[in-house]
């Protein structure tokens, strides 16, 4: 069944992108003068988020983040009417690269925001390229989108892996000098970038490597293999990344061997965000991570923020809202100076909306096309609402690394 | 405790808890195998169909209702499909083991997409009963107290396969059968009944083990193969059609996955099967193999 699926939608997106190579000066060009023509301008923005398969709570964040903004500014952008089309990203590239291909051809979207995946992100360069339409991406961390694998068009408000990782590095080279550290993250794309900013930055810090692990992506269920050469390596301190399921198994085993009461857990802020912490529950107690957000933030703009969102959903906002929050919201300032909404005037106008002032995250601006942003030091901690990823310390503001 | 036990101690007594939920999977397709000459590839498909009923029936953290629930669904279930899997191998008792093989592999395959259809391809985790769901003591080492009960139900139904196979009107059927069938049709037992039962049974077990496999290893699709050959490896390194060479298979077998694992991290992934390779060379019938075939 899933394969037929699959492959019906790669044929669709085979002929979306050959048809798309005939005709791209012409599609632009229709465009461009169909929204100047009208009186009220339009902007078509194609919400690519994942509505089926493990991603769904990321897509459901960004999804809420996205509309919260909306409505709060009436249904427009930078003085745009917007229209938005959601289409399911899924959880591959498989599913994902034609949903992009899909709102740039039959749905003729101007702007594309959205993309969890980075091989979503990577894979559908060729096809904004030959559209010269924009793409906000709004989650997938993979560095090479704004750095070796650059195209003008790929703008990102999220974070890069590596920028959240070295960050940690940097803090627990200082906080934990002397001490040896072991490092584990699943032996996938995302978490080998993870391993490598926090082992660079560390290491440059100061820091030793007690050891590593590199556990099946997607497959590791038991992580008690992997837990035992961690206390026999002699190491102080413990550095993971992990997402989704396998972030809430990781923790509870970690405490149900006791590692937790020997050997402090540290980690990348998706570790702890969102609905995985409700599940973890008391595993997770004390745990530190670094993020660039933190729904504890005391910041009016947070402050304003969450309540909107919590009045909208019933919900604690994660970084996952506010990275499709901030999309919008940048792009509400590059529509109200951009002089048409093709990838070129959009590009230029993203390049000088300087720093955001009013983010939930803290302030931040775009350096090349990812977010320079403050990133925070965060610890789990037990309230009467439940478990929060309580705010240590603002460990100040960074670029994606080299 | 000498320093070496104590350093590895939870490595230990987790090889022992994996040993056992092993040694449940396994001991039916070993017995199915050994005694009734039929090897059911679709014994890892009927080991996920109970973990998916785990993670239905039961939820993500469920009561103790809700797991027994799970657990006697999932014996129902897998009783049921292992008596049909035995009336379809019935019919080809005459041609080689290589028919029998592609209809349980073609079974499974059907089946594994039906449970994808099903459940998604999402990895589903499953938490044990909650009063199990914490962490106790042993010799000063924190360890889930779900794992010891798994080593606990892992000793009785070792016990109880054991009793049935040798004490039991049932168990001589079976070994009778395996001796001469048409005797045992002869003195007025139907042979296929027999079997079907034993099939049934072994099942049975499989998909119990799926349940209570699922607080360790989830419900996600491929996993059946993942167990499937973890089952092939223990009954071969154990020996065909013997109780006693599972549990012996089992436990080596949770050694090296986890023990294993922790002593030789760079060489994890080659232990399995280089143990097998070990076997193979030395003993090719298996560390405990019976002399004919029948004996438990």
């Amino acid at each position: 069944m899933t394969i037929q699926r699959i492959t019906r939608r790669g044929i669709l997106g085979a002929i979306g992108a050959s048809a798309l190579a005939g005709l791209p000066g012409c599609r632009s060009g229709d465009k461009g003068s169909a929204s100047e023509g009208s009186g009220a301008r339009r902007v078509k923005i194609g919400l690519v988020i994942p509505q089926a398969g493990v991603y769904v709570p990321l897509g459901t964040d960004l999804k809420r983040g996205w509309d919260l903004f909306l409505e709060r500014h009436g249904g427009k952008l930078g003085n745009h009417e917007v229209t938005t089309v959601v289409a399911d990203e899924g959880d591959s590239p498989q599913s994902g690269v034609p949903a992009v291909q899909k709102v740039l051809q039959s749905d003729q979207v101007d702007v594309i925001v959205g993309v969890v995946n980075s091989a979503v992100a990577l894979g559908s360069q060729d096809s904004i390229k030959e559209a010269k339409k924009l793409l906000l991406v709004a989650n997938a961390g993979a560095g090479a989108i704004t750095g070796a694998a650059r195209s003008p068009y790929i703008w990102r408000t999220s974070f890069t892996n590596a920028q959240i990782a070295s960050v940690m590095g940097q803090h627990l080279a200082k906080a934990a000098a002397g001490q040896r550290v072991y490092i584990l993250a699943p032996d996938y794309a995302a978490g080998t970038e993870v391993l490598t900013g926090f082992r660079k930055a560390f290491e440059a810090g100061g820091g030793q490597i007690a050891g590593e692990a590199k556990p099946a992506f997607g497959k590791t269920q038991d992580y008690q293999p992997f837990l035992a050469p961690i206390r026999q390596s002699g190491a102080k301190a413990v550095f993971c990344f992990f997402s989704g399921a396998e972030a809430v198994a990781f923790v509870k085993q970690y405490h149900q061997f006791g590692l937790h009461a020997e050997l402090p857990l540290y980690g990348s802020g998706f570790l702890t965000e969102g609905s995985v912490l409700a599940a973890q529950g008391e595993a997770a107690l004390g745990i530190q991570t670094t993020l660039h957000y933190c729904a504890e933030l005391d910041s009016p703009a947070n402050r304003e923020f969450v309540a909107a969102y919590r009045a909208k959903y019933d919900a604690v906002p994660t970084c996952f809202s506010v990275q499709a929050w901030d999309a919008a919201n940048v792009l509400d300032r590059a529509l109200a100076q951009a002089t048409a909404l093709d990838g070129d005037s959009l590009s230029k106008a993203l390049a000088s909306v300087g720093t955001i002032e009013n983010s939930p995250r803290g302030p931040w601006s775009f350096d090349g096309q990812s977010p320079r942003q403050q990133v925070y030091l965060r610890k789990v901690e037990k309230r009467e609402s439940g478990y929060v990823n309580a705010v240590v310390a603002d460990l100040g503001a960074f670029s994606q690394p080299a | 405790m000498p320093d070496w036990v104590n350093l590895h101690f939870v490595s230990l007594l987790n090889g022992l808890a994996i040993g056992f939920l092993l040694f449940i999977l396994a001991v039916g397709l070993s017995l199915v195998f050994g005694m009734m000459d039929v090897l059911n590839l679709a014994h890892g498909v009927l080991f996920l169909t109970g973990s998916y009923v785990a993670w239905f029936v039961a939820g993500p953290s469920p009561s103790w209702g809700g797991f027994l629930a799970a657990l006697t669904v999932a014996a129902l279930v897998g009783g049921a499909a292992g008596a049909l899997l035995s009336l379809a191998c019935d019919r080809l008792s005459r041609r080689t083991h290589l028919a029998q093989a592609l209809l349980t592999l073609g079974v499974a395959l059907i089946a594994a997409e039906v449970l994808s259809a099903l459940f998604g391809n999402d990895v589903h985790s499953v938490n044990p009963p909650e009063a199990l769901d914490r962490s106790v003591s042993v010799f000063g080492h924190a360890y889930p107290l779900y794992r010891l009960c798994l080593i606990a139900i892992g000793v009785v139904v070792a016990g109880a396969v054991h009793w049935i196979v040798e004490r039991t009107l049932l168990g001589a059927l079976v070994r009778a059968s395996v001796s001469d069938r048409q005797m045992v049709s002869a003195v007025g037992f139907d042979d296929r009944r027999v079997k079907a039962l034993v099939f049934g049974l072994g099942a049975l077990l499989a998909s119990v083990a799926g349940v209570l496999g699922a607080p360790i290893y989830g419900a996600r699709p491929g996993l059946d193969v993942t167990v499937l050959i973890l089952a092939l490896v223990v009954v071969v390194i154990g020996g065909l059609g013997s109780v006693r060479g599972a549990l012996l298979g089992a436990l080596v077998i949770g050694q090296i996955e986890t023990l294993g694992r922790a002593l030789l991290a760079n060489f994890a992934s080659f232990l399995l099967f280089g143990a097998l390779a070990l076997v193979l060379i030395l003993r090719p019938r298996g560390l405990l193999a019976p002399a004919n075939g029948s004996r438990s």
